[in-house]
């Protein structure tokens, strides 16, 4: 059938009435927005307290725990340790190093329902990047990135513009942070290794069972089954590891480096996302942070 | 009774389109076409209904053109302990004399098996045997084991602490040791014990030399003993 004209009479007809549009349907595709919340007729009113479990009361009370300002990758470089020269006090620390760290997107409350900064590190060959990513990154004018990483923020005053570069100097020294990062992996661990089971005597009888978990439950008292989260052997480490309330020692920044005392999660080379600290009261920046302010691409 | 229609009836009018479109379609089954050449098939848009044209076409992608990447940390910095390191040691050892003396690369550099003493900023100094040299950078590190009150005692001392005053070789084994750590000398068949007789008579012969006069004594002492008066 050829497609009708639309006449006058078309214009008061509902679309749903109305021949179908010719072409190809196009599906919307991506992350469904929460914002505006449906409307409810039984939460809607005047003088009304926020229900507890909307999305607007989680963010209200994740408010004080999430940082006012976007953290950063890094590569854990080694360990090492600090002297102070007066006091002979030697700190153990680890290096930390800052490459290309540059953000990509930005999350919003009113697309996404938070506020987050999407933080890329490192580079990538363009030809190993798939094609909506690579123009993800060359909508934001950033090279294609090896690690991206999000980081919420409070607020959007907190989103630092796309674009722009996170260097060194965003930290400051003395200051606390956070550092998230997957530990070793140690593989495929006994119940000794992995849970720290005290295994089976060497004698008294024992054969052939010395590292043995044991028993892992009762029988009929407790169901005659194995309880579930039962320690048990199996796979160890390579878990994202949070490590709290590290005192930045020492920021170089044309070197990128961030010096942290003690010890972060993970074997040399890990990636790292470094965060004020949660525990601590809020670094006060005075100075900006020194950025190269790049211009977004018009794709 | 014309009240009780049977309910198809409305569906009626369909009636004739619906044959019209069966007899279309029987028509397309019918079809025959003569073999052509496949170099002369021309794309055939005419049947391709006009909702799905679009998906027909010619399929262009526009290159994205990626952004060139910033110039990588790792070029600007490739060692970053090392940088670390070396602005530790440029105010911990300006002079690099403590450096040069644990330093594998220097052949008067203390080894293992020779007695050092080690003096402190705070408290009395230590001498003892050099069991193991664990260079680490600044962590840069040897084990002594000694008597205290005769009994064998050993410390870790870390080289570049700023507590550490001096580090001097006491005493230079006489022949190379064919191992790294001399943990044996803690068998009680190998233990070198007390160094304190050692310790007297090098400070004796650093007394009447002078330490101005280190130089010299070292050059005298033949090579064997060529760093014993180096204050470091």
């Amino acid at each position: 059938m050829p497609p009708r004209i639309p006449s006058p009479w078309d214009a008061h007809t509902p679309r749903l009435l109305l021949p179908r549009p010719i072409g190809p349907r196009q599906s919307k595709r991506g992350i469904k927005s929460i914002y505006p919340p449906r409307f409810n007729r039984f939460n809607s009113g005047k003088d009304l307290p926020i229900l507890s479990s909307t999305p607007e009361a989680a963010l209200k009370r994740k408010e004080f725990t999430i940082p006012p300002r976007t953290g950063a990758l890094a590569t854990k470089v080694g360990m090492t340790a600090l002297y102070d020269p007066v006091t002979a006090k030697r700190v153990p620390c680890t290096v930390l190093q800052l490459d290309r760290v540059q953000v990509v997107a930005h999350k919003t409350v009113k697309k996404h329902g938070y506020f987050a900064v999407q933080v890329g590190a490192g580079s990538k060959n363009p030809s190993n990047v798939t094609r909506p990513l690579l123009g993800h990154f060359t909508e934001a004018n950033v090279s294609p990135k090896r690690f991206v990483a999000e980081f919420r923020v409070k607020g959007k005053e907190g989103l630092l513009g796309v674009g722009e570069t996170i260097t060194a100097g965003w930290f400051k020294e003395g200051q606390f942070v956070d550092t998230r990062s997957n530990s070793r992996g140690m593989g495929f661990a006994g119940g000794m290794k992995r849970w720290g089971f005290s295994g089976q005597p060497a004698s008294h009888g024992n054969s052939l069972t010395h590292r043995a978990m044991g028993s892992a439950g009762a029988s009929q008292g407790s169901g005659s089954r194995v309880l579930p989260g039962k320690k048990m052997a199996g796979r160890m480490g390579n878990k994202r590891v949070t490590i709290q309330n590290l005192k930045v020692l020492k920021v170089d920044e044309p070197n990128g480096l961030v010096v942290v005392n003690g010890a972060v999660s993970g074997p040399k080379g890990c990636i790292v996302k470094i965060q004020d600290a949660l525990k601590k009261p809020w670094p006060e920046i005075t100075v900006p942070p020194v950025v190269e302010t790049a211009q977004p691409a018009t794709v | 009774m014309p009240l009780l229609r049977p309910p198809t009836r409305a569906l009626g009018h369909l009636k004739p389109s619906i044959r019209r479109h069966r007899a279309a379609k029987r028509h397309i089954r019918t079809l025959s076409t003569a073999p052509v050449p496949t170099s002369q098939l021309q794309p055939h848009v005419e049947g391709i209904p006009l909702s799905m044209r679009a998906l027909y076409g010619k399929k262009t992608h526009k290159r994205i053109k990626a952004i060139p990447s910033p110039p990588s940390a790792h070029n600007i910095c490739p060692t970053p302990l090392a940088t670390i390191t070396a602005s530790q040691l440029s105010v911990l050892d300006p002079t690099g004399a403590r450096t040069r003396l644990f330093a594998k690369t220097n052949p008067d550099a203390a080894k293992v098996g020779d007695v050092l003493l080690v003096r402190f900023r705070s408290g009395d100094p230590f001498a003892g045997v050099c069991l193991n040299i664990r260079r680490r950078g600044v962590d840069t590190a040897v084990l002594l084991r000694g008597n205290l009150t005769r009994v064998g005692v050993e410390m870790w001392v870390k080289v570049y602490s700023p507590n550490v005053e001096g580090v001097e070789v006491v005493q230079r084994r006489e022949r190379r040791a064919r191992r790294a750590r001399l943990y044996y000398l803690r068998q009680p068949k190998h233990d070198i014990g007390s160094v304190e007789n050692l310790v007297r008579q090098y400070n004796r012969r650093k007394a009447i030399l002078g330490t101005a006069d280190a130089k010299t004594a070292s050059a005298t002492a033949g090579k064997k003993k060529s760093k014993k008066n180096r204050k470091l």
